[in-house]
């Protein structure tokens, strides 16, 4: 009886806890421009067919472009097509870590709601190689397999026996690729990857008269759910910052061979940090990626596209994706339809949508990243923040209790700023202080220093962003454990060898 | 106090402490307690506290209610709260139903499915399989532990100590070795990725976790250590093929539940005396 009181307590308790709800409106957000060296990629899964879309930010002259990609099958040229570069600027826009604000209302006066206010934006950007041109020279150990022109690109399909002969002949070809190429093409080679090698066809890039390179898709049937990133380790030193916008059916997508974290989020900043919030959220980006080693990846964005949710964002800095985007971007399933209700979508079909950051190097990735797809539905998006204070006459009672507790929330604010970013808050007492001065017969609060979290510097091979606690504490565990184990261990080695001569 | 222990009576009484030790599920719990908390409070995991208390609350609820009917010791409970344990470390879910279903099978696997008085399948293992396979609503993170030396040292310390009590030693050696060797022939001699390529896998903290805490189950390994040393080979061979040639990323769990049938043919061919629970050493009784 007493057990069943307690199943049935679980069971009431697992029914109260809720997801938490989004709300605010929306400010401003931080997108994938603000990081160097940064691609994205589009990649859209259903089953084992994929469509993988990549973006190029590639700068230079567009005959020194080149990029060399190892995939999983000979892709014919009704593989391949050319994508607009809009749909990254819209999926950036749509999925980016956003800045929120609310008006707290005058507890002295009936209530004003919130008003909304928008500010600044920036864009998206991509994915560079290696180098240029080819002439159709085979050697024994490369044979194309494919070989078309789709749009402004040159594309062949390589297979090869030997890196040594893959590089030399890309080398011969023009293709400026980095040294020691040879020792990172080896592995793909002997998985029985293909080469999907790309240049610009000076001509037809002309006639498009368009300024920039645009995004190559490529849809094909794989097994394997992952993104070949050590290739561009080989020609550039230094972190990258990848972004992925992952389209799945079921749910979140995930890496299986590094961590994957949620980016602290629903935290209050202060007011200041609109004008610059890029960089805020550069800074936040860069301390959960110290914090986690500097090996894990990041959840930007988790949200249920499906048509059949309604609340597609919330807030929503832009228009969700639509049945155009979505097809852009390679979502096959998708099919037209129409939901007229509110929020309602111009498509049908269940797609789950998983914004995921990785800033990877030579060190601290040393492998392929793995996905998987999870049936992990809740929803998550990276969201800061600004609350504004009440205006008016203040003098009532509540008012003062007002002044009081916006005192205590700025001390908050500041020191989240301080935890999630690293910066030094000490200029923010201003920001603290700045409506004490409303407060009646001298009540004034604390105005001390701001009490300073503890940051933790940094742990172990992992990290936290989770509860402030000292950095001995995560030795304590592992340390604990070990010890404990090598004395008991000993301990029962030595009893057992005492039972065995007794 | 159990019977069968083989310690000279002149020992007994134990004190309180010293019985505590004697079971190796006690370190078991502790251990994958410890586990637990690291990974909410180091690796950043979701906290799940309703998740969690749905899977002890049902897997000891529905141990409960075997016992009741077939009259085991209340003992057992422990087992069940390990193989609970184990769970909440591997296995998440949208929905506390799956959960609690989770559990629930996984213990009632234990009761229902048994030849020779043993049970055949290791509980948590066929719990999970069975929710991912029935429905659609579970996942394991195979990332969630990251990839670290540290781990290897962490959990291969833990595991030696409840290893070197239940005598399973042997089964996680050769699970990891086999892997391990596979491993090391296609990915440097064969494929030549750089070394950190291959310890990045071998350094999986879910991979270690499997390796030190789940093969291991002294019930459902085989009873003789050359069959449980054939049948360590065994699932690493098959983690290997899965996870190499079929892309199956949670492979060692497949690789598991396809091998776990075979312990009952190898307790045939390899005679042994079955395992117990609380004695201090197994092999003691042979000696």
């Amino acid at each position: 009886m007493m057990r069943k009181s307690v199943l049935i307590a679980l069971f009431i308790l697992a029914h109260a806890i809720q997801t938490f709800a989004f709300c605010g409106f929306y400010v401003a957000k931080a997108d994938a421009k603000l990081f160097n060296k940064s691609s994205q990629v589009i990649i859209a899964r259903d089953g084992t067919q994929v469509a993988i879309t990549m973006s190029s930010d590639f700068e230079g002259d567009v005959k020194d472009f080149a990029m060399v990609v190892p995939v999983p099958v000979v892709l014919r040229k009704n593989q391949i097509r050319i994508a607009k570069q809009s749909i990254f600027d819209k999926l950036d826009a749509y999925s980016g870590p956003r800045l929120v604000e609310y008006h707290d209302p005058n507890p002295c006066t009936p209530v004003r709601m919130f008003d909304m206010e928008v500010a600044e934006d920036f864009a998206a950007a991509p994915t560079t190689t290696n180098s240029p041109r080819f002439e159709e020279k085979e050697k024994k150990t490369v044979t194309i397999l494919e070989s078309y022109t789709v749009g402004e690109y040159d594309i062949l399909i390589l297979s090869a026996t030997e890196s040594k002969g893959l590089e030399s002949w890309l080398i011969e070809n023009g293709y400026k690729i980095p040294r020691g190429a040879s020792e990172v093409l080896d592995p793909y080679i002997k998985s029985q990857m293909n080469f999907f090698v790309v240049k610009v066809n000076l001509e037809n890039f002309k006639k498009q008269g368009f300024d920039k390179l645009r995004p190559i898709q490529m849809s094909f049937h794989s097994e394997r759910f992952m993104l070949p990133i050590r290739l561009g380790m080989a020609n550039a030193n230094g972190d990258q910052d990848l972004i992925v916008y992952s389209f799945s059916r079921k749910g979140r997508v995930e890496a299986t061979n590094y961590r994957t974290l949620e980016i602290p989020t629903n935290q209050e900043i202060p007011l200041s940090v609109q004008a610059k919030f890029g960089e805020f959220y550069k800074a936040l980006y860069d301390k959960a990626w110290k914090a986690a080693g500097h090996n894990a990846v990041h959840v930007e964005y988790a949200w249920d596209l499906s048509s059949k949710n309604f609340v597609k964002c919330d807030p929503c800095p832009t228009q969700p994706p639509s049945y155009a985007d979505l097809r852009e971007a390679g979502v096959f399933w998708a099919t037209q339809g129409n939901n007229g209700r509110w929020g309602g979508s111009d498509y049908d079909g269940d797609i789950f949508m998983t914004r995921l950051h990785a800033r990877y190097n030579r060190q601290t990735f040393p492998q392929d990243l793995l996905f998987q797809e999870t049936p992990n539905q809740a929803n998550f998006q990276g969201r800061y923040v600004m609350r504004h204070p009440a205006q008016g006459d203040l003098t009532c009672d509540q008012g003062q209790n007002y002044l009081q507790q916006l005192h205590d929330r700025r001390v908050r604010e500041v020191s989240n700023l301080n935890q999630l970013t690293g910066w030094a808050i000490a200029s923010y007492n201003g920001y603290i202080e700045e409506y004490d001065h409303l407060m009646k017969n001298d009540n004034q609060p604390y105005l001390g220093p701001i009490p300073k979290k503890k940051g933790k510097g940094w742990v172990l091979p992992f990290g936290t962003g989770g509860p402030q606690f000292p950095n001995w504490m995560i030795w304590l565990l592992p340390a604990l454990f070990t010890s404990f184990s090598l004395g008991l261990g000993y301990y029962w080695y030595r009893r057992k060898r005492m039972l065995h001569l007794s | 106090m159990d019977s069968t222990s083989p310690l000279p009576t002149e020992q007994r009484p134990r004190t309180g402490l010293q019985s505590f030790f004697k079971d190796a599920r006690h370190f078991q719990i502790f251990y994958l307690g410890g586990f637990l908390i690291f990974g909410l409070l180091a690796l950043d995991w979701q906290v799940n506290l309703a998740g969690y208390l749905v899977l002890l609350g049902t897997g000891l609820g529905v141990q409960a209610i075997g016992i009741k009917l077939t009259g085991k010791s209340w003992n057992s409970l422990k087992s069940a709260l390990i193989t609970c344990l184990g769970l909440c470390l591997l296995l998440k879910a949208n929905s506390l139903w799956t959960l609690s279903f989770t559990a629930a099978v996984a213990i009632g696997s234990k009761f229902l499915i048994r030849s020779k008085g043993k049970h055949i399948f290791n509980p948590a293992n066929f719990g999970i399989i069975l929710a991912i396979l029935l429905t659609g609503d579970a996942w394991v993170s195979p990332g969630q532990w990251g990839n670290h030396i540290i781990l290897l040292f962490m959990m291969g310390a833990a595991g030696l100590i409840v290893l070197l009590k239940v005598g399973r030693l042997d089964t996680s050696l050769s699970f990891l070795l086999s892997f391990g060797a596979l491993l090391f022939c296609e990915q440097i001699l064969y494929k030549g990725w750089p070394l950190d390529h291959f310890f990045h896998t071998l350094t999986s903290g879910t991979l270690l976790l499997f390796t030190f805490f789940m093969i291991t189950d002294p019930v459902t390994t085989p009873n003789a250590p050359k069959a449980r040393i054939i049948w360590g080979i065994a699932v690493g061979t098959l983690t290997y093929i899965l996870t190499l040639w079929f892309y199956v990323f949670d492979a060692p769990i497949w690789a598991l539940i396809i091998i776990s049938p075979l312990t009952v043919w190898l307790d045939r061919h390899f005679p042994y005396q079955r395992f117990q629970w609380l004695t201090s050493s197994p092999k003691l009784q042979h000696t």
